[in-house]
């Protein structure tokens, strides 16, 4: 999954020259968060809405002609950020996860090789994307299959699920073992009757989740 | 007292069979039909029988493509099944079989026959027993279902009557081909109950499910957790139900009631009993004659537990359309007719009685979690629906 397919084209931006009170307009009339600063095509800082509102006089406060001017006349360049985390178009998305989890920030502008703008991914659109990830791929039933972590065993368990039953898996998630020896797949099966292959798999001595009120998967070992 | 209503019924309709070992098998239509018999639900007169008739490709194509009509013919006469899967057939739940185009069409006619007969004021309320192929698509099959005969009906009675559907579906798998077809169409308000797609097939039906364009706010979906029981599921229906008829006004509702919700079925997680089915066709009738004259078209559904739990499902809902009283004593000689088949015994009690199920160790999370839900899709949706908060 490429930042370049998620992200948001031709954003918004605004140039270090504009005033806060422009700028603040902008990011109400787009409903949006995050503002690059970009001059002569290339990026030279952000602003976010809430850098925008830190440097507003108080709303409990009068408003004076004084403060009412500073904002329309003070430039973005003021308060912007100029070490901007970028990220390229042909990064992964997994990648931009990463940073905007690492840097706790809400917004990477996206940058070609010479820092000329492209778009901006937000944390919105990374979550977009995480939810299409995980979401079923047309109409499944959902299970949970617990293997020894070793080789081998997943391409045991979807011959199980393909050769044998013929039963086609829409979509395959196996996060990285937690608990030591073994991990959970989570898998999405077209059929509305899922029996036979949580016997198949149960046969083939593989677990599997599915409700149950025996073992509560959400308080188990499943993922 | 008995109001006018017809059951839509002919043998002919359990040819609707992919194979012997499917779990959709028809025997369950014999089952109920024949306990409806025996009890004496059907008098000839104000509660009777009718026959169904065959769908046209006209009524057909008003919900799904040409391309999938023509391909369910093709393979039903015989032809290659070549690219099968692109059309959701040719699979374990829908498999291909002789004559399935025409078969098909019966049901979808059966289901029309019942918007028929309710719409032109001949009964009150009608019940295709064997329709309720809610998870048919408009260019494609899935789930046990080829053609939609719900669309296909409420897609008729949009065009013959311009009148206001509310379609409710009471399966425990979410009407997702019912709600697919008409995600756009504001003057078809679409409810489906079921249990939480986060498992269960088709793995669709969150709150967030809400509709497109001028039909945002016509799709409900309320995703129930599994293990739900008759309490906290008829609990979120009843504060439900009203509200969303207040709001939306129909004409006529159209209801689908599989009975795969019930604790015995093998394909889901819900624990209801037949007391769900028998309150809440009850709730649906009675909110039918407050608003919209009491105009009722049922269809069957879902429901895997063909010898304990179909039958008495069904006869329960013939039973609250047709409004008669259903003897509780399941007759001697339907018993005897049947058990020599039966891989189970079968149960002397059409309601089952109140406690022999254990307790839910997880109730209080799930009917704390169910109620969010109810909150969720209430704060969402219904001031989306167009008269909500008139007061009419």
């Amino acid at each position: 999954m490429l930042v370049s397919k998620r992200m948001t084209r031709d954003p918004v931006a605004v140039s270090p020259g504009q005033s806060l009170a422009e700028a603040l307009r902008l990011t109400r009339e787009h409903r949006i968060r995050h503002l690059p600063v970009v001059e002569g095509g290339e990026l030279v800082g952000i602003v976010s809405d809430r850098d925008i509102r830190l440097a507003m006089p108080s709303p409990l406060a009068a408003g004076d002609a004084e403060s009412t001017a500073l904002v329309s006349e003070t430039p973005v360049s003021a308060i912007m950020a100029r070490e901007v985390i970028t990220i390229g178009p042909w990064d992964a998305v997994e990648d931009a996860a990463r940073l905007l989890h690492r840097h706790r920030i809400g917004a990477l502008p996206v940058v070609d090789a010479h820092g000329r703008l492209l778009g901006i991914l937000s944390e919105t659109d990374v979550l977009g994307a995480f939810v299409e990830l995980l979401g079923p791929a047309g109409a499944s039933s959902r299970l949970e299959v617990s293997m020894p972590d070793r080789a081998g065993e997943l391409a045991r368990a979807m011959h199980v699920v393909g050769d044998e039953l013929k039963v086609n898996v829409c979509s395959l998630l196996v996060p990285p073992g937690k608990h030591g020896d073994r991990r959970v797949a989570i898998l999405h099966v077209n059929t509305i009757d899922p029996r036979e292959v949580i016997q198949a798999l149960e046969s083939a001595g593989f677990e599997v989740g599915w409700p149950s009120l025996e073992t509560d998967l959400r308080r188990g070992g499943g993922a | 007292m008995s109001v006018p209503s017809a059951l839509v019924w002919d043998p002919a309709v359990t040819g609707y069979r992919f194979r012997p070992d499917h779990p959709f098998n028809p025997k369950r239509l014999d089952l109920s039909i024949s306990l409806i018999e025996a009890l004496g639900l059907l008098d000839g007169t104000t509660c009777r029988m009718e026959a169904p008739r065959m769908a046209t490709d006209e009524e057909l194509l008003a919900v799904h493509s040409r391309e999938y009509v023509d391909a369910v013919k093709r393979f039903s006469a015989g032809g290659s099944t070549d690219g099968a899967a692109r059309y959701g057939l040719g699979t374990d739940d829908t498999p291909i079989f002789p004559g399935m185009h025409d078969i098909t069409a019966l049901v979808t006619g059966a289901t029309l026959r019942a918007a028929e007969l309710v719409m032109s004021g001949e009964v009150k309320r009608s019940f295709s027993i064997a329709g309720g192929l809610h998870h048919a698509h408009h260019d494609r099959g899935s789930g046990f279902c080829v053609y939609s005969d719900l669309a296909v009906a409420i897609a008729w009675i949009r065009r013959e009557h311009q009148a206001r559907v509310l379609y409710l579906d009471y399966d425990a798998h979410h009407g997702d081909g019912v709600q697919g077809i008409f995600y756009a169409d504001p003057e078809v308000l679409t409810l489906s109950l079921h249990e939480s797609g986060r498992y269960l097939y088709p793995g669709t039906g969150f709150v967030d499910e809400l509709g497109e364009g001028e039909g945002y706010g016509y799709s409900l979906n309320l995703p129930l957790e599994p293990f739900t029981e008759d309490g906290s599921w008829l609990d979120i229906h009843r504060k439900l139900l009203p509200e969303v008829i207040e709001a939306y006004r129909p004409d006529v509702i159209v209801v689908q009631n599989g009975c795969d919700g019930h604790s015995l079925d093998p394909l889901t997680h819900l624990r209801a009993s037949t007391r769900l089915y028998e309150e809440t066709i009850r709730i649906v009738c009675e909110v039918a004659d407050s608003v919209c004259g009491g105009r009722v078209v049922a269809t069957g559904g879902g429901g895997y537990a063909i010898w304990q739990v179909v039958p008495r499902a069904w006869t329960l809902i013939w039973g609250g359309l047709s409004g008669q009283q259903v003897p509780n004593r399941v007759p001697r000689e339907w018993l005897d007719r049947w058990q020599g088949e039966a891989p189970v015994l079968l149960p002397e009690c059409v309601r089952d009685p109140g406690e022999d199920l254990a307790p839910v160790p997880r109730r209080e999370e799930i009917e704390a979690t169910n109620r969010r839900t109810l909150e969720s899709l209430r704060r969402q949706a219904l001031p989306l629906i167009r008269g909500y908060g008139l007061g009419w």
